[in-house]
């Protein structure tokens, strides 16, 4: 298992998704972005791949910004990593 | 196994009422680019009225044994979700259409991965010396099924046929079909479902809830599980024949969903330009959709004689399955 920064969360919209770089700026959220429902179930894919641990579906919703997407991706790894 | 499958024959038909996104958007509440973005689909086919899944597999099935260049097979197996009625099976009817006289016949049912299915079934037939020839097809009048009301699911599939003749073999080399890979999960059968119908609604005394007798799909929850199972079982598959990621010259995939095309690329490490994908001109096909994708990309001269193909799919059940197929040099167009 490894930790998900806000960098690599940043990397992977610009370049898996094709998100543009101008639209991410701090507080931004899912929704802010214009990305449709099925959006957050690929990134779940993509980012349990870089961590390497289990996330659930409704972990993250349209309303979180990208800095609490990253908290609650952090907070998985760490409970699947005392569990 | 002194006895393996080999591909000798292709084929693939579709209706002839095609159905363009506008069609849809003009009588539910959605539009081109909402299905277009969400699913890559900008068109399907619907099978015109007085036209059943056994006419569609027969006429692939023709086709198949036309490229095989045979006038009899041994048996025929169909995949479907949508037979013509729900007992006696589809098969026979087709083999009879085919004039395939007392030819053993028989329908498998596992939804989407059904083609994946009926072909392991079939190389089952072939490793037993039960028959020499089988002809396997999926064919699908899922445009039956289809709830009207439903925006989500009526976008996304559409009716047509494919089918293989695979013949029996003593070696590996071009043509071969196998090994496999092959699972399910009953506890997600509520995920993609057709409620009504069967022995547990009629047996409850109820008659069915509005919409039940229609097909129905949990969508998010089906696209992840789809990625990671097709994912899982890909993998499996390559390591039992001993192939990487970047030996897979062809990766022929169930076509649920563009984006989950797209995705599973990506998970297994295949570049997309490999990922066969038609879904766009003929939508999600259910058990008929990986035979159509090999055929129409075969028809339109993508492959060559020993290219590598992985086939994967993911469906209702919940059900999934993987093989691999090297192309064969097919003689008869």
């Amino acid at each position: 298992m490894s930790d998900l920064t806000y960098e690599t969360l940043v990397a992977l919209l610009v370049e898996k998704f094709e998100v543009l770089p101008e639209l991410i700026r701090p507080g931004v959220t899912f929704a802010d972005l214009e990305v449709d429902s099925l959006f957050l179930v690929e990134l779940l894919l993509v980012v349990e791949r870089e961590v390497q641990a289990a996330i659930p579906d409704d972990a993250i919703n349209a309303q979180d910004t990208l800095e609490r997407a990253v908290d609650i991706v952090r907070e998985h790894v760490a409970t699947a990593g005392t569990r | 196994m002194t006895r393996s499958a080999h591909l000798a024959g292709i084929g693939s038909f579709l209706p002839s009422c095609r159905v363009p996104n506008a069609q849809l958007a003009a009588r539910m509440d959605t539009s081109d680019e909402w299905i277009r973005t969400r699913t890559g689909i900008r068109q399907r086919y619907f099978a015109e009225p007085g036209t059943t899944t056994s006419d569609l597999a027969a006429e692939a099935g023709a086709r198949a044994m036309k490229s095989a260049g045979l006038a009899e097979v041994g048996a025929v197996v169909l995949a479907t979700t949508t037979p013509d009625r729900p007992c006696p099976a589809t098969a026979p009817v087709v083999a009879a259409k085919l004039g395939l006289a007392g030819c053993p016949a028989f329908d498998v049912q596992a939804v989407c991965t059904g083609f994946v299915y009926a072909l392991a079934t079939a190389c089952g037939l072939l490793a037993m010396g039960c028959v020499d020839t089988v002809l396997v097809i999926g064919a699908e009048t899922f445009s039956t099924i289809l709830n009207p009301a439903d925006r989500a699911t009526s976008v996304i599939f559409g009716d047509g046929a494919g089918a293989m003749v695979l013949r029996s073999g003593h070696t590996a080399g071009n043509g071969a079909v196998g090994p496999f890979d092959l699972g399910s999960d009953g506890t997600g059968r509520d995920l993609i479902t057709v409620r009504a119908g069967g022995a547990e609604q009629r047996r409850s005394g109820l008659a069915p809830a509005p919409g039940d007798e229609y097909f129905s799909m949990a969508g998010r929850e089906v696209f992840r599980q789809a990625v990671e199972h097709m994912a899982q079982s890909a993998r499996a598959v390559l390591g039992h024949v001993g192939w990487q990621a970047g030996d897979v010259d062809w990766l022929a995939c169930h076509q649920a969903n563009l984006r989950i095309l797209v995705r599973l690329a990506d998970v297994l490490g295949i570049p997309e330009a490999r990922v066969l994908a038609n879904i766009a001109e003929v939508g999600n096909t259910s058990a008929a959709s990986i035979p159509l994708a090999i055929d129409q990309a075969y028809q339109a001269g993508r492959f060559k004689a020993g290219d590598r193909l992985l086939l994967s799919a993911f469906g209702g059940g919940l059900t999934w399955g993987s093989t691999v197929l090297t192309w064969p040099d097919l003689t008869h167009p």
